[in-house]
């Protein structure tokens, strides 16, 4: 069984099916080899409190390793709470979270930040580094909260820092003068990348990007992703890339489009659409 | 791992906000400074004034109020209302159970410093800070009527060396209209510094300021000032060699157990009306009378303390919006709510540490160059120790206070992140 295979109840192949099908075929035969999903959500049902209305609820999702996904949805669709929930920041009311395996809504608070450390990276929208952090100290940060990335950002004998130095040559951030400046003087696109590199340094199996390139021209835009795709690449990375900007769905292995996924959203999605 | 970080953290998210920081810091540190500062000179001043009754078991004066007397004939607070007669003083100090005694007659100053007339049973039996004796500088102890030994902070002062010459005059005050200039003294010593009163006292012999008054009584022969103080010129020429009047003595007993007797003896004493005051209790009683302005300036310092860590908790809190993005992305990176809550409680607790050293830094640099303006203006004698136990307790208060402090904004913040998720909501 492919581990991209959708839940009938679901529709989350949108406008694009025919090209996305195209280049999932090689997919799925490397994916017959690991049948674990890197992340794979049943019977979700989410509300942030006991009371308030329900906001999330997926009754399957799954992506597969190294897949690099789509996630398409309007503002104010469930987006972020996904995200939250991937993150193990919160736990569904009900269902069942796994990512990499583990069950997050069995871990404590502690060992999901634990988790979230050692195995997932994020890029935000924006405001992404601490302002009183260097570039490299910036990129460095998960290895501070992670022991598993620290070691595996040094496997090959070098410091976190040269790590960091080494991710930041291949975001086209090498140059010396960049890295001495306050993070707050980067161009917008330099900060992105900067993002970039914390997020993959030490090798985390999932990296999750909220709208990362929302802020970027056009051609800024496709040069992040070129880069992103190649640094997730190397290390067979699984990336689940949030935006509403559907110009950018054909680059990518597979599209979800979240006002269909997330059933609590649907009529209301709909009627925006 | 983890601390550490969220400690660089911590430390380098405040350099980023050096102004803001160093301000709350000073804040901390003046208001430490001033509530050590306050505590210090109180103890001080309290050690000061009991160390320059240590080696004294009674204080011997006419009757009158033990602390006005213990405060005029000691410490040179005030005048004495009235003298004691010789034959009473030499009646008690040949009585049994006596070691020493030392006379002391006052009412004369030299610019503004008091002149005391004594024997030189003084340099030989005063102790101070429980057994250091006087000590001369320079020169030797007074010898004859014309002598007089200057202490440290007379000589210094007033930039006399061994051989000057100098007039008394009557009265107490700094500037007098009568001068005994018939009679001028020559410094014959120069004293080692005491920490006491001794220091900023002109040391004449009974017998020469004795001399000084016959000497006045014989140029004014109708001296209204003279029959004030109760010296009678007339029985001045009769007896010169013998003082009529003293002010005061001080007793030494071969047993201080034996003091409370003793006083019970002087103060039936069938000669005259006589007060023996034990010098620690009249002491006591004096911080009694000063307990409510002491606890005055401390409630003021504890107040500035608590305006100062008002002021850190303000700075705290409205720094606390712009950094919930930085808390999302420390989230994002693996820090729990119990980090984001460690790392602003770590600012309070280092603004308050620091704020505290600071402070402390602060008060000894200000007693090691204030020590000297102490000592000649207040008469405090500060040391330098290390902090008291009491001092060590402020500190710990302060600190704990500033900890609570912090724990109000670590609290929101904690709150905020489990709220905000991963999502940068502002």
């Amino acid at each position: 069984m492919a581990l991209s295979t959708v839940s009938p109840g679901t529709q989350l192949l949108m406008g694009e099916m025919s090209t996305l099908q195209s280049s999932r075929i090689p997919l799925m035969a490397k994916s017959e080899e690991t049948p674990e999903p890197v992340v794979e959500l049943s019977n979700v049902r989410f509300s942030w409190a006991a009371v308030s209305p329900i906001v999330l609820d997926i009754e399957s999702l799954r992506v597969a390793k190294a897949e690099r996904i789509f996630l398409r949805g309007p503002s104010g669709s469930g987006k972020s709470t996904l995200l939250s929930l991937l993150a193990g920041v919160v736990v569904p009311r009900e269902g069942t979270v796994r990512v990499l395996g583990k069950n997050l809504g069995t871990l404590g608070s502690a060992a999901r930040d634990r988790f979230r450390a050692d195995h997932i990276g994020f890029i935000f929208q924006m405001f992404n580094l601490i302002p009183y952090l260097s570039v490299v100290e910036n990129v460095c940060l998960p290895c501070g909260f992670s022991d598993r990335r620290r070691l595996r950002a040094t496997r090959a004998g070098a410091s976190v820092e040269a790590e960091a130095v080494r991710l930041l040559a291949h975001l086209d951030m090498a140059d010396a003068a960049v890295l001495c400046r306050p993070v707050t003087d980067l161009s917008v696109g330099q900060q992105q990348r900067v993002a970039a590199a914390r997020a993959l340094i030490g090798a985390p199996e999932l990296v999750i990007a909220d709208e990362p390139t929302s802020s970027l021209d056009a051609d800024r835009r496709s040069a992040f992703l070129d880069l992103l795709f190649r640094e997730c690449a190397r290390e067979s990375t699984t990336l689940i890339f949030v935006s509403h900007d559907a110009s950018l769905a054909p680059q990518f292995d597979r599209e979800i489009a979240f006002g269909g996924v997330n059933r609590a959203l649907a009529p209301s999605a709909d009627a925006i659409a | 791992m983890r601390n550490p970080v969220i400690l660089a953290l911590a430390i380098k998210s405040l350099r980023n906000r050096k102004f803001t920081a160093a301000l709350t810091l000073m804040s901390i540190a003046l208001a430490v400074l001033l509530l050590l500062g306050v505590e210090r000179i109180r103890h001080e001043s309290r050690e000061s004034f009991a160390a320059m009754i240590s080696g004294t078991d009674l204080v011997v004066g006419a009757r009158s109020s033990p602390v006005h007397l213990l405060l005029a004939a000691v410490f040179h607070i005030g005048n004495a209302t009235n003298n004691l007669r010789w034959d009473s003083y030499r009646a008690i100090a040949t009585g049994p159970g006596v070691a020493w005694t030392i006379p002391l007659s006052l009412g004369d100053s030299h610019r503004g410093y008091r002149v005391l007339g004594t024997t030189p049973d003084y340099f030989e039996h005063f102790r101070y800070a429980r057994d250091r004796r006087i000590m001369l500088a320079q020169g030797r102890a007074f010898e004859d009527q014309h002598d007089t030994v200057l202490g440290a902070d007379v000589a210094q002062a007033l930039k006399y060396k061994l051989g000057d010459s100098i007039v008394i005059a009557h009265g107490a005050g700094d500037v007098s209209f009568s001068l005994h200039e018939q009679h001028p003294f020559r410094v014959a010593g120069i004293l080692a510094r005491t920490g006491t009163p001794v220091d900023r006292t002109v040391h004449v012999s009974l017998e020469g300021l004795d001399a000084v008054h016959e000497d006045a009584a014989e140029g004014q022969a109708a001296d209204p000032l003279a029959a004030l103080i109760g010296k009678d010129p007339r029985a001045a020429r009769i007896k010169p060699s013998a003082p009529r009047a003293i002010t005061a003595f001080l007793v030494g007993l071969n047993s201080r157990a034996a003091a409370l007797s003793m006083q019970r003896v002087v103060n039936e004493y069938s000669g005259e009306p006589l007060t023996a005051v034990l010098p620690g209790l009249a002491l006591q009683e004096v911080w009694e009378i000063t307990a409510a302005v002491e606890k005055t300036l401390f409630a003021v310092s504890a107040l500035v303390v608590v305006v100062g860590l008002a002021g850190m908790l303000v700075a705290l809190l409205t720094s606390l919006n712009e950094r919930r993005r930085e808390m999302a992305v420390l989230r994002s990176v693996g820090a729990g709510p119990t980090h984001v809550f460690a790392l602003i409680l770590g600012e309070a607790a280092f603004l308050t540490a620091a704020g505290i050293a600071l402070g402390v830094a602060g008060l000894y640099a200000g007693l090691l160059g204030g020590r000297p303006w102490l000592e000649s203006r207040l008469g405090l004698f500060i040391a330098l120790g290390p902090p008291s136990a009491y001092e060590l307790a402020l500190i710990v208060l302060v600190g704990t206070a500033g900890l609570l402090i912090g724990l109000i904004p670590a609290y929101r913040i904690y709150r905020y992140s489990l709220a905000d998720g991963m999502t940068l909501r502002i």
